[in-house]
């Protein structure tokens, strides 16, 4: 204890060193801008900008890149409130309820109640990364496709919790999403699936641009599509802080989201983005009044906010702890700190630890940052929404087309992108609710790899999920929730959905 | 109105009229990109900005890398191939070059590019992959190894960076070599596949020295053997395969430098001599050090010998491995 707290005192000096603080405040400022330009996510601009950091020193290097991911994590949730567009995948679910809000006026709130709820989550978890990254590191790394393909399962009874709506919709569009997820190169076999001969087709249909589709695009489409134009919100100043109900009301969420977030972040591979997915489900079946989900319920902002700035902290714990490339996002970390000669490995903390502790005191002052320099921006990004529409719309289609484009230079990703706004248009004609697509987009290609990695494993046999004991409990509690969910239609009582439909009934709604 | 009507018309009748500036001018005269079919960060991008940096300063002329991603390199190999072959997109790929033409000719599909599309400019490094395992394994030399993958065939478990990949091809050399049979768990990446043997999912693995030497150092992976003709520098006490009687597993994974073909012969002979001093230059030997990758310069028909060596083994590979049946 002493000996960390003495570790983080030679951290914090690293940290506060004027250059080392101007290169976090650039790379959060760079990676506020990365997530607020729709399309462009963490990935995309981590990679884009990590030639650029080739010539610093490697401490440097690490600290502007981590800013870059955790600041595109916390800009990714404006566009999403503001306009419906999801800056990244991780921020689908707030434009669910964030951009409800912002319809009823409350953008300044949802926007605030994010960057503090980021903030609180993204510094907790650097607390847990700090004392416990080695022996969860162990752990996670005891995470193999088993575990991953029942912790996907998971994922995917979230989707009952989704939507309001009928399920049979909701089911109706995961299976889309799930079938739109099937596309590209079978990773086990090296066959090319429903590509038609486009190459660009072999890595399957990317979650930003069919995200930025459905939603943003979608959105613009219906709103250029009624007769009048909605009201220009036009925010005033005091608005734009959130009122002491909304923020009790996002206390527990904050704090669910910020462990789950953490805690599936840790976890090696993609399961980082469904921690938001995840969240929202949990925030909605613990809430009294789910009714409120979709509608602008600021649980439904806090949570899944939280979730994906913890997962971010969550995802550094066994590259830190073990030097393994645990995702996408830590693997360019490593290649950037072997490009400075520091081999990334299990002896990083001991050979390198002004580095590391540099590193973790930089996260800190990081955060502080990111909700000094977002909670002032608040006012500004609100009063982006004066911008009269017909002027406002066209200027974000221009953004959705070049940011998507930028992350991959494919012309291809844009005509997925167009194609999925139509579709999304149509969808919400015929009151269909997309996230669930999303989330199929997400879990297929991941289901379905770990279900086939875990029968190459075992040479096709299916106990391989049983006899392992975190696949098994997994399933256990994955099947006790699904047999929960059944009950009422063996009892032939209401559940909290058919309570839902009659609530919703009892506001008024046609 | 008209004047700035007659004013467009004259300024499109310029730029139609004029001739492409510098056209006559010796090569090269503008930005050269250097297309590296991986994304930032993967072997590809890292070989390709040093060697992308050293050849700006030897041609005092820019040359930029462009990440052009997709499909396990496929996406930015057929860019290359297609471009105009003007000396000014060149192509940094790695050893799946030779791969993929052979996988899409098993599948039977239109292939996205073919090896004769290119025209090999230089190799830059070749760095050969060595057999790691658990350490909390029973096998301590890869005669064990072998011995007991042939007692038990099929019931040792390998990951890989995805099926037909350079980590599968060359654990499949070895297997057709020695004569055994292991069991393969693609993954999606190197990253993934270090992951999964460092978590115990797997029994073995393929990789380039660099990245697993942390791992053996800290004493959770043991080194068997290696791929190469010689033994890796950083690993003196860890025999080849080559040594154990298994000429045939040789294997690489490389980096080199190609052009479209139909580049005019000058272009590339300046290309050419570009790349023989870039080389030398103390940067990017500093870079490569750092990275750990040994240089392997190899041009003319040197490197046509290796480039065809190694296809030829490569494709042999995957037709061995053949067709993956899906089992019912």
């Amino acid at each position: 204890m002493l000996e960390t707290l003495s570790n983080l005192g030679l951290g914090f000096a690293v940290a506060l060193s004027p250059a080392v603080l101007l290169y976090a405040f650039a790379g959060c400022v760079v990676g506020t801008l990365v997530g607020v330009l729709p399309g462009v996510g963490p990935l995309a601009g981590i990679s884009l900008l990590l030639p650029a950091t080739f010539g610093l020193d490697a401490t440097r290097a690490i600290v502007m890149l981590a800013g870059i991911y955790y600041g595109a994590m916390y800009g990714g949730s404006t566009t999403s409130i503001l306009m419906r567009i999801p800056g990244e995948a991780a921020s689908v679910m707030t434009c669910i309820d964030g951009y409800a809000m912002a319809r009823k006026g409350r953008a300044g709130a949802a926007l605030a109640i994010a960057a503090v709820g980021s903030y609180v989550a993204g510094t907790v978890s650097i607390v847990a990364l700090m004392f416990l990254a080695p022996p969860l590191a162990e752990f996670a790394l005891r995470f193999g496709p088993p575990e991953y393909f029942a912790l996907l399962l998971f994922g995917l009874l979230v989707l009952a919790y989704m939507s309001g709506g009928s399920m049979l919709k909701a089911l109706a569009m995961a299976a889309l999403g799930l079938l739109f997820g099937m596309i590209g190169i079978d990773q086990m076999s090296g066959y090319f699936r429903f590509a038609y001969g486009v190459v660009e087709l072999g890595d399957g249909v990317g979650i930003v641009p069919v995200a930025v589709g459905l939603f943003g695009l979608a959105e613009i489409l219906a709103t250029a599509g009624q007769p009048t134009p909605p009201a220009v919100i036009k925010p005033r100043l005091r608005e734009l802080l959130p009122s002491r109900r909304e923020w009790r009301a996002s206390a527990a969420p904050i704090g669910r989201g910020t462990v789950l977030g953490f805690l599936i972040g840790v976890i090696p591979g993609s399961a980082h983005i469904i921690s938001s997915f995840v969240s929202y489900a949990v925030e909605r079946r613990l809430s009294r009044r789910p009714e409120e989900f979709g509608k602008g319920a600021v649980a439904g902002v806090a949570g899944p906010e939280s979730a994906n700035n913890a997962a971010t902290s969550g995802a550094f714990v066994p590259m830190l702890a073990l030097g393994v490339p645990s995702g996408p996002i830590p693997a360019v970390m490593l290649a950037a700190m072997m490009v400075h000669g520091v081999s990334p490995g299990p002896l990083l903390i001991k050979q390198q630890p002004e580095l590391f502790w540099g590193f973790i005191a930089s996260m800190y002052v990081g955060n502080a940052v990111l909700l000094i320099l977002n909670l002032p921006l608040v006012g500004l990004f609100v009063n982006l929404l004066r911008i009269p529409y017909p002027i406002l719309y066209p200027a974000i289609l221009v953004f959705c087309i070049l940011g998507v484009y930028a992350v991959n230079g494919s012309v291809v990703d844009v005509w997925i992108m167009l194609l999925m706004g139509a579709l999304g248009y149509v969808l919400r004609k015929l009151d269909f609710e997309t996230a669930p697509i999303v989330l199929g987009v997400v879990l297929a290609p991941m289901i379905e790899m770990a279900l086939r990695q875990s029968l190459a494993m075992s040479d096709g046999r299916y106990a391989i999920f049983a006899t392992r004991p975190i696949s098994a409990t997994l399933l256990a509690v994955a099947a006790v929730l699904l047999l929960l969910s059944l009950k009422p239609l063996v009892t032939h009582t209401l559940d909290w959905r058919a309570r839902l439909a009659l609530a919703e009934k009892g506001e008024g709604h046609p | 109105m008209k004047i700035i009507r007659a004013a467009t018309l004259l300024t499109l009748l310029l730029l139609v009229a004029a001739p492409p500036a510098g056209a006559q001018d010796a090569y090269p005269s503008r930005p050269i990109a250097l297309v590296a079919p991986f994304p930032p960060g993967g072997v590809a991008d890292l070989t390709a900005r040093p060697v992308a940096a050293a050849l700006e300063k030897v041609l005092k002329n820019p040359v930029g890398v462009v990440n052009k991603t997709g499909a396990a390199g496929a996406v930015g190999m057929q860019y290359v191939a297609t471009s105009k072959p003007d000396g000014y997109t060149l192509l940094l790929a790695l050893s799946s070059i030779s791969i993929i033409p052979e996988a899409d000719k098993l599948f039977g599909r239109q292939p996205a590019f073919t090896v004769d599309q290119f025209e090999p400019l230089a190799l830059i490094s070749a760095d050969p992959t060595i057999l790691v395992v658990p350490a909390d394994k029973p096998w301590k030399t890869a005669k064990d190894f072998i011995e007991d993958a042939r007692k038990r065939p099929g019931q040792i478990s390998f990951s890989s960076s995805g099926v037909y990949g350079t980590l599968h091809m060359a654990m499949e050399l070895l297997s057709h070599a020695a004569g055994i049979k292991l069991r393969h768990v693609p993954y999606a990446g190197a990253g993934p596949a270090l992951t999964a043997i460092l978590g115990g999912h797997v029994d073995a693995l393929a990789s380039g020295p660099a990245v697993v030497l942390p791992h053996i150092k800290s004493g959770k992976l043991r080194p068997l053997a290696g791929w190469g003709d010689t033994r890796v520098a950083a690993l003196p006490d860890v025999p080849t395969f080559k040594e154990l009687g298994y000429p045939d597993a040789e294997f690489y994974i490389w980096a080199g430098v190609f052009a479209p073909r139909g580049t005019p012969e000058s272009a590339l002979a300046r290309l050419r001599g570009a790349l023989r001093e870039a080389v030398e230059d103390p940067a990017f030997k500093g870079a490569m050090d750092k990275l750990q990758t040994p240089i392997a310069f190899k041009q003319g028909a040197e490197f046509q010998r290796f480039f065809e060596t190694d296809a030829r083994r490569l494709a042999e590979g995957v037709r061995k491995v053949g067709k993956i049946e899906i089992k019912k």
